[in-house]
């Protein structure tokens, strides 16, 4: 495989994990995120959880690099549109040079912020650590179609191939005169001439595509082998029961907070 | 431990299998095309699950969505997972679309966009609110930050810039996909199979 998403090739303490042990922590931090009634408790997470997970499985670098590109942008305008229009009754402001911040909606914005790190962070994680081969044949393992899993992992490897073709079509657009710069209209003009080739060809490749899976009895009954193996240890096993038992705790403990 | 068996687990056939891969990469690649090269202010990232649904039903429309929106997650942002539902529920519309045969006018897929957009607004406002605070760091933020100044809740200025949004969208991408299923050979629809024919 010539490009697998956000995955690195680095060795590290995630990366031996296996998909089902991440995947359990991940719902597990989203949840604590949500129902901690801490204020910042997702960033206090990220901190303490995530970061050293990134430490330990070796791309820290780039996954605070990844995160800041993705949520940056949400964050700022979430502090802006929240901060000076939030629709609460409380009137107490900040001001920050000439602009009246509402604390009601500074304070909102960065509760949703501060999850959104954990939101946005533990699946990225998951992602920059897990092949995504592994974290299909683990989930097929415990269950998932296979169909899923095949459907998964030849999308991802179409992408890049169609993007050259989506490249391709619009450079020969171009020199048969069709205009991709100009006012709103003519650009709009170009959807049309961009997107039928592409996706009439995609339609007569998707036949080729499916007799091929036929002729290799994909779709054959009986049981399939892997070529890989996905340890998966006992030790891992109590600790996504653990894992399980503790985000069960904490929201029957905050159902009962909430009926007291 | 299941042991994966027949050909129709999931009711996926090797067409499905072989179609909806490539719908994914459409709608992905498309997506980008659109926001790069033509620089339009609508997504138009739903093109192949619109088209999934209509060739091949419902469930296979809700899978294309469901897993464009994974895949979204896995390679460029994974803000876009929360999403993934409203995706799916896109896909089951578009397969009912096509059981109803929406594509012999081109005012009835219109119709759909228009339906689906206020749908698809409806599902995202909740996650939208909840998940990002209204906001997602498009351009779209300017009309929420419009509507909460107008008066409306998170929740409320979240679906207004939906249902501001998405019906243009969605419309464009039926009327789009309604090109093209006419333009396809009567031989590869009949292969596809929940299209309704006249």
């Amino acid at each position: 495989m010539q490009r697998t998403g956000l995955f690195l090739e680095r060795v590290g303490f995630l990366q031996r994990l296996n998909p089902l042990t991440k995947l359990t922590g991940a719902l597990l931090l989203i949840g604590a995120a949500f129902l901690l009634p801490t204020p910042l408790a997702g960033a206090a997470l990220l901190v303490l959880a995530l970061m050293p997970l990134a430490v330990a499985s070796a791309v820290l670098r780039s996954f605070v690099d990844v995160l800041l590109k993705t949520l940056l942008p949400v964050i700022l305008s979430l502090l802006l549109v929240q901060g000076l229009f939030f629709p609460g009754a409380d009137p107490a402001t900040i001001m920050l040079g000439p602009f009246a911040f509402r604390r009601a909606g500074l304070e909102f914005a960065l509760t949703t912020a501060s999850r959104l790190l954990i939101v946005a962070g533990a699946p990225l994680l998951i992602f920059q650590t897990t092949h995504p081969i592994i974290l299909v044949q683990a989930l097929t393992e415990r269950g998932m179609p296979r169909s899923i899993g095949y459907i998964l992992l030849v999308a991802l490897q179409l992408i890049p191939a169609m993007s050259e073709r989506a490249a391709g079509v619009a450079e020969a657009q171009r020199a048969r005169g069709l205009e991709t710069e100009g006012g709103l209209l003519q650009r709009a003009r170009g959807v049309l001439p961009l997107v039928s080739p592409l996706i009439v060809g995609a339609l007569v490749d998707a036949e080729e595509r499916a007799m091929a899976i036929e002729s290799r009895a994909f779709t054959a009954p009986g049981r399939k082998t892997w070529l890989h193996d996905v340890p998966d240890p006992p030790v891992e096993r109590s600790a996504r029961l653990v894992m399980w038992l503790a985000l069960g705790a904490l929201i029957v403990w905050r159902a009962a907070v909430a009926v007291v | 431990m299941a042991t994966s068996t027949t050909s129709q687990r999931g009711g996926l056939n090797s067409t499905a299998l072989a179609l909806i891969p490539i719908a994914i990469a459409i709608n992905v690649v498309l997506g980008q095309l659109v926001q790069n090269v033509l620089k339009l202010p609508i997504y138009l990232d739903s093109i192949g699950t619109v088209l999934v649904g209509i060739l091949l039903g419902p469930l296979a429309g809700a899978i294309t969505g469901l897993i464009a929106n994974v895949i979204w997650g896995f390679t460029l942002a994974p803000s876009a997972l929360p999403f993934a539902a409203v995706a799916a529920v896109i896909g089951v519309i578009a397969g009912y679309a096509g059981q109803y045969g929406a594509p012999r006018r081109w005012w009835l897929m219109a119709l759909f966009g228009i339906l689906t957009g206020i749908v698809a607004a409806a599902i995202s406002a909740p996650i939208a609110a909840y998940v990002f605070g209204g906001v997602t760091g498009a351009g779209t933020d300017v009309l929420v930050a419009t509507f909460q100044n107008l008066g409306a809740s998170v929740l409320g200025a979240s679906f207004a810039q939906g249902a501001v949004s998405d019906p243009l969208d969605k419309t464009i991408t039926y009327l789009i996909v309604w090109a093209i299923v006419i333009a396809l050979p009567r031989r590869l629809i009949a292969r596809f199979g929940n299209l309704r024919q006249q």
